[in-house]
């Protein structure tokens, strides 16, 4: 997705190594996707492994967190 | 000697030939203080090898504050996907924070691929969706080795 778009930026994270990032995340169970506006807004999670379409949805659903 | 198998090797050779662009490989590390980075240098060691289109830079965190702060990197070992366009190193937006072993090194290569000129594999129609987007987003996706 980070491919297809400019304004995106993915990391992929290996959760044991940086704890504190898994904190700060709150992640218990991988994998888990947690998608951040720039603007501060409420995160969105995805956990677990979802179908394409899902994965895009909630994804997308970040960006119009915006500001809410 | 070689951390992948003789077959994992021919393996991934094959999937580098169909590559159209070099691939970069940004590898922030630091000498001290850094228990996983001689590791991942070790893995990343083995792309080279098999195709002359990865590359790796190794980026001294400490001291080359200037491509740290470029590539947003706040700690090691990072690695960050770039590639060759017309000459110009483009930056991917993919980043790797840890060690890139098990399930990570598969998501590696994958990440290695798509820089590299491989089709997404997104469906046409997500892909439009997914360029429609303006609000700049940051995505982590953890996972562990296993």
């Amino acid at each position: 997705m980070a491919f297809a778009n400019p304004a995106i930026t993915a990391y992929a994270v290996e959760a044991t190594e940086f704890p504190d990032l898994a904190r700060r995340y709150m992640v218990t169970g991988v994998p888990k996707t947690v998608v951040t506006a720039s603007a501060g807004a409420a995160p969105v999670e995805i956990l677990g492994a979802v179908p394409q379409d899902d994965f895009i949805e909630q994804t997308l659903s970040a960006s119009s967190n915006q500001l809410s | 000697m070689s951390l992948l198998s003789p077959a994992d090797q021919q393996r991934l050779r094959e999937s580098f030939a169909e590559m159209t662009r070099r691939v970069r490989l940004l590898f922030f590390t630091q000498t001290l203080d850094c228990e996983t980075c001689l590791q991942t240098r070790q893995i990343l060691d083995e792309l080279p090898a098999l195709t002359d289109n990865v590359i790796i830079e190794e980026v001294n965190f400490v001291l080359d504050k200037e491509r740290v702060q470029e590539y947003g990197i706040d700690r090691v070992p990072a690695v960050a996907i770039a590639y060759d366009i017309d000459g110009a190193v483009t930056d991917s937006r993919i980043r790797f924070l840890g060690t890139p072993s098990g399930y990570e090194f598969i998501s590696l290569v994958h990440a290695i691929l798509l820089a590299g000129g491989r089709e997404s594999i997104l469906t046409p129609e997500n892909r439009i969706r997914v360029a429609g987007m303006t609000t700049p987003i940051t995505m982590h996706v953890f996972t562990t080795p296993t």
